[in-house]
């Protein structure tokens, strides 16, 4: 076994409000919409899943293997030597379905089509069975944190020398019960918003969302390469004594770089003024970088960084970002390293580091 | 029979979520297994609860359901059989 030490992200895959299936095409035609939850733009799942297979699947499982199949199909790898997924709540739909016939019909007749489906790991599964892969096959459900352990663990299993390639994937989906249930939590705002005003009009609660992004991580790099993934790091800011300027020094130091070599700041804004504090601080300490948002064109979900990542590395290859993302300009700065900085509710907060290859 | 047969078929499209079915590429006499609609055994399950809870017919010997859910008019001739000794 051989240490590894880069990592290359390889391929993308990302079905979400946005119109993100086609890898040829950066965020050049936004959804801008009135609202406070968002929807994912599904693709035909037919042109990526057969219809004997396709009936039984719940939404969830069909953003995943789609999502997963344009990221197999762009990095030109056919057979990954693992597959790792994280999600926050995972198939939601199906598990609603089943727990409301099984109140509704008193603990009998229940079918199990809809059992089998709300387990978490199912998009996983799915993925292996119809690539027939028995590979290790892992998902992770921590939260805010979900995608960022899939992450961790692929970063582990690459760096250990044991795998080369790398599947990993982070979903969840928004359902009306979800929905409702959240928005009595004051997750939400109460109003619809125009998501491009999310940031301006400072207020409680952000805009919902919900999607399925894929990365082919291997350690080789290709002809299609968008990054090299660095370094990244969880942590809970309330266990911490730790200042977050502080957290990030010792973050980037592990990697050797210091705050002013940031050449672009991805970060999870989500307009809500409870959340708003940690963004602050964290761009106030990189003041040289511009900064680049996400969640106005994906909502917020516990899984939300996978969108994060998927952006930040189209941000790489394409050495510009969009305009619909930009918060501070960086200029004609180039951009060769790029953060992404995370937190759920402020607690569940992640650091992603990414270079140029 | 004729009106029975074609409401299986609807129930049937409708329970394992037939997309791509209509009630006329269904043929009564078909096996609804391996070959014909190319059922499997989570579609077995599921038409064992479709005839519980829709018809009140629990299968009680596993042993019979070949026979019964060999093809659409078995199953409405079962649910007939059924229905005259009720």
């Amino acid at each position: 076994m051989t240490a590894v030490n880069v990592i290359y992200i390889n391929g993308l895959g990302n079905v979400s409000p946005q119109k993100t299936t086609d890898n040829n095409h950066f965020l050049d035609e936004v959804n801008r919409t009135q609202s406070n939850r968002l929807a994912c733009i599904e693709p035909n799942y037919r042109d990526f899943i057969s219809p004997d297979i396709l009936r039984r699947m719940g939404r969830l499982i069909k953003m995943g293997v789609a999502s997963s199949r344009i990221c197999l199909a762009d990095s030109g790898c056919g057979m990954p030597d693992a597959i790792i997924t994280g999600t926050g709540l995972g198939c939601l739909e199906d598990t609603e379905k089943f727990l409301t016939t099984l109140i509704r019909n008193k603990e009998e007749l229940l079918t199990p089509t809809s059992f089998i489906q709300s387990t978490h790991n199912t998009v996983s599964a799915q993925i292996a069975l119809l690539l027939r892969c028995h590979n290790y096959n892992y998902t992770y459900v921590h939260r805010g944190w979900s995608f960022e352990s899939a992450l961790l663990d692929s970063v582990i299993q690459l760096r250990n020398g044991r795998t080369s390639t790398v599947l990993t994937g982070g979903m969840d989906e928004l359902t009306n019960g979800s929905f409702e249930i959240t928005s009595r939590l004051g997750h939400w705002r109460r109003k619809p918003v125009d998501t491009f005003e999310l940031f301006t009009s400072t207020s409680r609660g952000s805009i919902a969302g919900e999607g399925s992004a894929f990365f082919l991580l291997s350690t080789t790099a290709s002809h299609g390469t968008y990054a090299a993934l660095t370094d990244i790091l969880t942590f809970n800011r309330k266990d911490s004594v730790k200042s977050l300027p502080s957290i990030l020094s010792g973050f980037l130091n592990r990697s050797g770089i210091m705050p002013e070599e940031i050449d672009l700041a991805v970060c999870g804004m989500n307009g809500d003024s409870t959340s708003a504090k940690p963004y602050k601080e964290l761009t106030d300490s990189v003041k040289n970088a511009g900064i680049a948002a996400w969640k106005h064109l994906s909502g917020e979900y516990m899984t939300s960084s996978a969108f994060g990542l998927w952006m930040a590395s189209m941000i790489m290859k394409h050495g510009q970002v969009p305009e619909a993302a930009v918060v501070r300009n960086c200029g004609d700065r180039p951009i060769n390293t790029i953060l992404l900085y995370n937190h759920y509710l402020d607690l569940n907060h992640s650091f992603i580091l990414i270079r140029k290859p | 029979m004729d009106e029975l047969i074609n409401k299986l078929k609807k129930e049937v499209i409708t329970q394992l979520n037939l997309e791509d079915i209509s009630v006329d590429d269904i043929n009564p006499d078909a096996p609804l297994f391996g070959e014909g609609l190319g059922l499997d055994s989570i579609d077995a399950l599921e038409l064992i609860v479709l005839l519980e809870k829709n018809y009140g017919i629990k299968i009680e010997d596993p042993k019979d359901g070949k026979k019964i859910f060999y093809s659409i008019r078995t199953m409405a001739e079962y649910i007939t059989e059924h229905q005259k000794k009720a």
